[in-house]
């Protein structure tokens, strides 16, 4: 298995993560061709690939590397509905990020060991 | 739901104060075994919500000794992940999840009888599902063994199955959480806080009511507190021999404990520095 995350942040943290690959759980607020425009803890503009299926006004999961522009490639995404609690999404991403332990594998940490 | 949590960890729990004083080996206390009498086995099971990065990096005292998380021997698990690979096998068919904090291969056995259940069990790509398994290790390979993967219909669920497990990690590395602020009493954790706020106070212990100072003290050292609530002694306070006595653990322990509830402005010292009361006002 490899010790690879894809960290939880919102547009707060983005630019810490220039790079790396990320997940954002937010609201599409705008679909215009190849881009899209989440809001979580403020915008943040995701490049999507071909086979997106996202939804105007639903909730969004999207997992994708941090471009220098601080846009997001993404690489994958998943249209959430309507139904997502987005104070819950962002208790995970604050989490995530008072507790790395359990969420993180820091990239400069290189390999593992796996047991 | 606030109920069945008070049960389940607080009991846990025990099990972890025993696991740091009797070097891992958990059910080496006693406390965990008198409960069901019926020494290791299912009675001792603890299903414990994790991250796929827990599982991961969960280690063996010693070859094919139990896995741990947080120093607590884990039995099974239960995670969120989205499915990334499917493998159907002869005997089993292989998923690899992932939850954002690492990925992990589930096995799902096929039972000979019921082939035509477990074929048809398809799970899509990049959707959510939960597993409740048992981590296994197989050589030298970490996966774990599914009872049961089901689809998850509710993105919330991956959500507060995060927020669980890092509830569950604070529990076992900090102690319940003392009052309404539960978790940690992270700063910016508002969101899970509110989320835990009736498991956490059940959590605490039972009928004693938690008192404020006890939310910094350890595990251990609030069970301590808990017998001295019900302790005979008066005024006099207990002496540490007996504390250790009665609550099996060493009595170097409870003088730790109690001079970690003094220190917290709970018990104080009586007689001498060896004897503790509890500190009602």
């Amino acid at each position: 298995m490899e010790s690879i995350s894809t960290p939880r942040i919102s547009s707060q943290l983005i630019d810490s993560y220039v790079g790396q690959n990320v997940m954002v759980v937010g609201k599409v607020q705008q679909l215009r061709g190849d881009t899209a425009v989440i809001d979580a803890e403020g915008q943040i503009t995701a490049n999507l690939n071909r086979d997106a299926h996202l939804v105007n006004g639903n909730a969004a999961q999207i997992i994708g590397k941090v471009l220098p522009d601080l846009s997001i490639k993404v690489m994958s995404s998943v249209d959430l509905g309507n139904n997502v609690d987005f104070k819950v999404a962002q208790a995970v991403v604050d989490a995530t990020h008072q507790y790395r332990d359990l969420f993180v594998f820091d990239a400069s940490k290189g390999g593992m060991m796996m047991g | 739901m606030g109920d069945s949590y008070g049960g389940g960890y607080s009991r846990t729990s025990y099990n972890a104060g025993g696991g740091d004083d009797a070097g891992g080996f958990v059910y080496g206390g006693s406390q965990g075994g008198s409960q069901s009498g019926a020494g290791k086995g299912y009675g001792d099971d603890t299903l414990r919500p994790v991250t796929i990065k827990q599982v991961i990096e969960a280690d063996q005292a010693y070859p094919d000794a139990p896995f741990r998380i947080d120093g607590l021997e884990v039995t099974q698990v239960t995670f969120v992940g989205m499915v990334r690979a499917i493998s159907p096998q002869t005997t089993n068919v292989t998923f690899r999840l992932d939850d954002g904090t690492s990925v992990i291969e589930v096995k799902q056995w096929l039972d000979a009888d019921k082939q035509d259940d477990t074929s048809k069990q398809a799970f899509a790509l990049d959707s959510y599902v939960r597993v409740w398994g048992r981590l296994k290790s197989f050589n030298n390979k970490r996966h774990v063994g599914a009872h049961v993967i089901k689809p998850v219909t509710d993105y919330n669920e991956v959500q507060y199955h995060l927020l669980e497990a890092t509830y569950c990690h604070l529990f076992f590395t900090k102690g319940a959480p003392g009052g309404g602020d539960g978790a940690g009493g992270g700063a910016n954790g508002g969101g899970n806080d509110s989320m835990f706020v009736d498991g956490g106070y059940g959590a605490g212990g039972g009928d004693v009511p938690m008192n404020d100072g006890l939310r910094t003290v350890s595990a251990r050292a609030r069970q301590v507190y808990q017998w001295l609530t019900n302790a005979e002694g008066g005024n006099e306070g207990v002496h540490a021999n007996l504390i250790a006595q009665a609550m099996k653990m060493s009595v170097g322990e409870a003088l730790k404990c109690g001079e970690e509830l003094t220190s917290a402005g709970v018990t104080y010292t009586t007689i001498d520095d060896e004897t503790f009361a509890i500190l009602d006002y």
